[in-house]
């Protein structure tokens, strides 16, 4: 744990606005040295600005950060680097076109005579990958590696320096449950190793099992800063909030099942992704799909939609087969997704949130063949109140949303065509508590209501939450089918682990 | 109104063009003078009308004058084996699908990215119609009698055309569903596509669409001058930057058909000044690659977007 | 496999001198001289515009730009009203100056003034072109001093083919073996982690767009003591034939990624294309189909460019 010794950050009465928001306001806090400190609250709540002033990357308009004492310069990037601080972000920011040694030394190369000095470079790489226990090939172009390994060599990087503070800003979103437990015992070896470790998730069982205090932000200003042993969970919940918030216990009346099956997946397979894929969805049911990432479970989602082509199998939509690799033969059979990546997938963020909702229903607002503003405007004002948007304006661009709003613009898109089949992937990532549990409350009452619901998700929680039934995939084949009522984790991450492999603990 | 300041902007400096015809030798401005000069501005208005649809999909097509070429030169053949009028433009109106079809193919269901493909054919269709030229006739075939009447005949077919298109066009952009489907792969191709956007097929038809338009600019120009392998010859520049002038951003997703129009006017007028009260082609060079690199600087200046917040 | 694209532009460019082998068996050393130094104005070019396109940038205003230098270096230098006769190694410098200062110009546009490199190089082309009209009045300039012809057509050695060279050489130091060279590349792949790397992207196009302008002014050096002329259509075309050259050599437009060595490779193949053609004399007819052959090859190029391209980045992430 820490000592309680001068703090190694102290920041003052840090204030940043753009144009009339006030994103951070009057914050005050301080980390001590070797501590892991965890910083938790909604989207929007100000959490990426104070790590864009902390690295430099945005002046705050008011306030100081000191780092061991020092005053940090503001606004500059290198200074923040020279003083120890580091961050992993959760978006990527490797250099795919560029190997592994260059990706770590990219912006500080070390040079003799004005030349690359390759040589002196690959033994700090060997170094700090031995460190972490690494063993990723020095001169592969990082397009080559997974997510996974390349937020590791992201880890690596800020290793490289000698470290004052590690921020890391939601590192686990695109981790499996292994590769999450590597990170953590990093975090734990820097905080023995006297390193701050600024740690920003949603997922609040990292928290807990990390953290040793934690600093809650609310619309920009600062709740609290408490030991993490005096909070529990739906206290931490509440003070993010401002209200208690539980959406993650089970629904135990299940209504709406009645055996129908809607969509029917008989032997998918794409080569190299995942095969033989077989299972049922029926109707008033909501089947979970878990299982590590790279697994293969994004892409039969993919799949199903259209928006990938399989190599053999057969889906069925109420018994009709359908046809491969067309989203289009897809959505008139009534299949609708919500896609894994909200901003490049899901939405088109200069176009308007009414624009956006409307982008699927295009056909249907027509009257002599040209697009009714008056009908458009009815379906938008109708998924809007359906979802509880929160937009000033229709006319407003939906890259000005927070992301749990960006979410439900998304699922409102997709509402819109009355799907039969709904496919979610990663429905709350990246969302505010708040958010979530509305979304989750919609899919309950949708399903409930007639449709059939396909969910992909990282976020165990959520999937034992939500799902009537399990399906674990783990290289690309079915592992195997938990009951959604009885399942616990430990039962989906055996599953989810290849025969043979470690279990973790 | 305030959604269209940009295009009163425009507006503006055509009336400053205008103006300053008006003070220097106000005989340019005089009907006779005008329509004379007006039969250039119809190649670069249909032009225009396919090339806004294709950088609102964040493409570009440099092609463009090299088909106008290849499409001249077979009109010509055809007029030169004295075919009828009818089946002479028939032809040149299938050569420009065909050569639109190819770099939609290329484009749309190839996914080779269109600054690679269009700067390919640009030469490859240039150079099939200076080798059908100098292999055949060698020289440029006059316009037939049949043709002529058709199209500088008393009925100003061309002008009737082209405002027929143009008007179909800015609709299709602004209040079909195909238009909506055109700004959103701009924007995002990949997301259009996840939204059930027939991305592929709309790609495929705006770069035949614009093949065709290219044959109809062809007849034009054969019928005015004569049909020739030179026919288009770095009317693509002016193509684009008319567009750009128009206020089509070139990344995509933003556009309208009136600024396009509006861009055409403001270049055609100014070019056309220029070389009549000048009288040196190398003073209208300058003017217009300035008032290119100007309207992109000042569309900027004038509207440039909030920051976005973080 | 790292050198696909250079292995095929290798193989192209043997079996095409073993299809003019066919025709004369001497071609090969008669004419490969030749295709080198004809390929020196397009080579140096090059260099600089693959380093623009690698940062995500584009550039086609080298043509013009080439022309306008050409023609101000033959007003400076020409013995012949209405030139002015300074010191050749004067008007180098001062070419060398200028060429250097408009690519900054550029640089500035697209860096400072956001306006999009493919507008503002559009219109550099069309205004360039201009005022290189402007500067010639018309005529054709010639009459050049010796000692800048000497650089063109050196007696024994050729000097310009050793600048070339010595450009290439350099121009590879700079991408493998110097910081600014991984910052280029850097830039194109991932501008937004580049800023926060803290890699100047600015300062990184500045330079790229200034050296190509400093390259093209070498160029038309090198043309005009080669040619010992200039005319109003001195570099007309160039910047697509430089684009070509390295977009064949496996440059992504999208920038972050090619290899120098492929663009060398397709410099060689694309003027060898033109050389065969004309030499392989297949009758007047053919030589009035050179160009849409010519069109025809690099479309092949570029589409299955395309999909070797595809293979390479394998599947999506």
């Amino acid at each position: 744990m820490s000592d309680m010794s001068d703090p190694m950050i102290t920041i003052e009465n840090l204030s940043r606005s753009y144009g009339g928001v006030q994103a951070l306001s009057q914050i005050s806090l301080d980390i001590l040295p070797g501590e892991v400190h965890g910083l938790c609250g909604e989207n929007g709540a100000g959490k990426s600005t104070l790590i864009k002033c902390l690295t430099g990357v945005v002046p705050p308009n008011t306030g100081t950060i000191t780092v061991e004492g020092k005053p940090l310069s503001s606004g500059d990037i290198h200074a923040a680097e020279e003083a120890g601080i580091a961050v992993i972000y959760q978006e990527s920011t490797a250099f795919l076109d560029l190997d592994l040694v260059d990706n770590l030394f990219v912006g500080r190369e070390i040079q003799k005579f004005g030349l690359l000095d390759r040589r002196a470079m690959e033994t700090q790489a060997q170094a700090v990958m031995r460190r972490l226990d690494l063993t990723l090939d020095l001169h592969t172009p990082l397009q080559e590696f997974s997510i996974a390994e390349r937020q590791m060599v992201e880890m690596a990087r800020a290793c490289l320096r000698d470290c004052k503070l590690l921020i890391m800003d939601e590192p686990t979103a695109s981790l499996s449950a292994r590769e999450t437990k590597t990170l953590l015992g990093l975090a734990n070896q820097l905080r023995e190793a006297g390193v701050s470790v600024l740690y920003i998730s949603h997922r609040l069982e990292e928290i807990f099992q990390l953290c040793d205090r934690v600093t809650v932000l609310r619309d920009g200003k600062l709740v609290c800063t408490t030991s993490i042993d005096q909070l529990d969970r739906n206290q931490l919940i509440g003070q993010m909030v401002g209200r208690e918030v539980n959406s993650l216990t089970r629904c135990e009346e299940r209504e709406g099942q009645n055996n129908e099956v809607r969509a029917k997946i008989i032997g998918l397979s794409s080569h190299g992704q995942f095969s033989e894929v077989s299972f049922e969805v029926q109707v008033g049911e909501i089947l979970g799909i878990g299982g590590l990432v790279g697994a293969g479970r994004s892409e039969v989602a993919r799949a199903i939609f259209g928006a990938d082509r399989y190599d053999e199998g057969e889906i069925q939509i109420d018994g009709i087969s359908l046809k491969k690799g067309s989203i289009r033969a897809a959505m008139d059979a009534g299949i609708a997704m919500v896609p894994e990546d909200r901003q490049h997938q899901g939405l088109i963020l200069p176009m308007t949130v009414s624009e956006n909702l409307s982008l699927a229903i295009l056909s249907e607002i027509m009257k002599h063949c040209l697009l009714n503003d008056g009908t458009e405007n009815e379906r938008v004002k109708q998924l809007i109140q359906h979802l509880a948007i929160k937009a000033a304006s229709t006319k407003m661009e939906a890259a000005s949303l927070s992301g749990g709003n960006q979410q439900k613009v998304v699922l409102g898109k997709w509402l819109a065509i009355k799907p039969r089949f709904l496919i979610l992937d990663e429905p709350t990532r990246g969302v505010d508590v708040g958010a979530k549990a509305e979304i989750h409350r919609l899919i309950r009452e949708l399903t409930a209501a007639g449709m059939a619901t396909l969910i992909v998700t990282s976020d165990l929680p959520e999937l034992l939450a939500l799902s009537d039934r399990i399906q674990v995939m783990c290289e690309g084949r079915i592992a195997g089918e938990i009951d959604g009522a009885s399942a616990t984790e430990e039962q989906v991450m055996r599953l989810a682990f290849p025969r043979g492999e470690e279990q973790p603990i | 109104m305030k959604k269209f300041a940009y295009e009163f902007v425009l507006l503006g400096l055509i009336g400053v063009v205008l103006a300053s015809a008006a003070i220097l030798d106000p005989l340019f401005l005089s009907q006779n003078v005008q329509l004379e000069l007006s039969s250039e501005i119809w190649e670069l208005g249909l032009l225009t009308l396919g090339m806004t649809l294709i950088i609102i999909t964040a493409g570009i097509d440099l092609s463009v004058g090299s088909a106008m070429g290849l499409c001249s030169v077979s009109l010509g053949l055809c007029m030169h084996a004295n075919l009828p009028a009818w089946l002479c433009g028939l032809v040149c109106l299938l050569t420009g699908l065909a050569a639109g079809a190819i770099n939609g193919t290329l484009v749309a269901f190839i996914k080779v990215h269109p600054l690679l493909v269009t700067l390919a054919t640009y030469g490859m269709y240039r150079g099939f119609a200076e080798g059908l030229q100098s292999a055949t006739t060698n020289a440029p075939v006059d316009a037939s009698d049949g043709i002529k009447s058709i199209v500088t005949g008393g009925f100003p077919v061309i002008p009737v055309l082209f405002t027929a298109l143009a008007v179909w066009t800015a609709i299709l952009l602004r209040r079909t569903a195909a238009g909506r489907g055109l700004y959103a792969i701009g924007h995002n191709e990949e997301a259009a596509r996840f939204s059930g956007i027939p991305v592929a097929r709309l790609k495929f038809l705006i770069y035949t669409y614009t093949g065709l338009l290219a044959a109809l600019a062809a007849i034009c120009y054969s019928a005015r001058r004569s049909a020739t392998a030179e026919a288009g010859m770095v009317l693509e520049l002016d193509v684009i930057s008319a567009v750009v002038v128009g206020g089509t951003s070139i990344y995509g997703g933003r556009g309208r058909l009136i600024g396009t129009l509006l861009g055409v006017l403001l270049i055609h007028e100014t070019r056309q000044f220029v070389d009549w009260y000048w009288q040196r082609s190398e003073l209208t060079l300058i003017v217009i690659g300035t008032l290119l690199i100007l309207a992109v600087l000042g569309h900027r200046f004038l509207f440039s977007r909030n920051p976005q917040t973080q | 496999m790292k050198f696909r694209r250079e292995g095929s532009l290798l193989v192209l460019v043997v079996l095409l001198s073993l299809l003019a082998m066919l025709f004369d068996s001497s071609f090969v050393p008669d004419n490969a001289l030749d295709i080198l130094i004809n390929g020196i104005p397009t080579m140096i070019i090059a260099c600089g515009v693959m380093l623009v396109i690698v940062t995500g940038e584009i550039d086609i205003s080298v043509g013009s730009l080439l022309g306008l230098l050409a023609a101000m270096l033959g007003l400076l230098s020409s013995t012949v009203s209405p030139g002015l006769s300074v010191h050749p190694y004067l008007a180098i410098l001062i070419v060398l100056t200028v060429g250097t200062l408009i690519g900054l110009g550029t640089g500035c546009l697209v860096v400072f003034g956001k306006v999009p490199s493919i507008i503002a190089t559009l219109g550099l082309l069309i205004a360039l072109d201009g005022v290189q009209d402007w500067l010639m009045g018309g005529g054709d300039i010639k009459h050049f001093p010796q000692q800048l012809r000497n650089l063109g057509t050196g007696t024994r050695i050729p000097v310009n083919l050793i600048i070339a060279v010595l450009v290439v050489i350099g121009t590879g130091l700079l991408c493998r073996k110097m910081a600014m060279g991984r910052r280029i590349y850097a830039v194109g792949s991932n501008p937004s982690a580049a800023r926060v790397a803290g890699i100047s992207e600015a300062k990184i196009k500045l330079f790229v767009f200034a050296l190509t302008g400093l390259l093209t002014a070498l160029a038309a050096i090198l043309w005009v003591a080669k040619l010992g002329n200039v005319s109003t259509s001195t570099g007309a075309g160039l910047e697509l034939k430089v684009v070509t050259c390295v977009v064949v050599g496996g440059v992504a437009i999208r920038g972050g990624r090619g290899h120098l060595l492929g663009v060398v490779l397709a410099v060689i193949l694309i003027t060898m294309i033109r050389t065969v053609l004309n030499f392989m004399d297949l009758g007047s007819e053919a030589v009035k189909w050179q160009r849409a052959i010519e069109g025809v090859m690099i479309l092949v190029a570029v589409t299955s460019d395309h999909f070797t391209q595809q293979q390479q980045t394998g599947g999506s992430a």
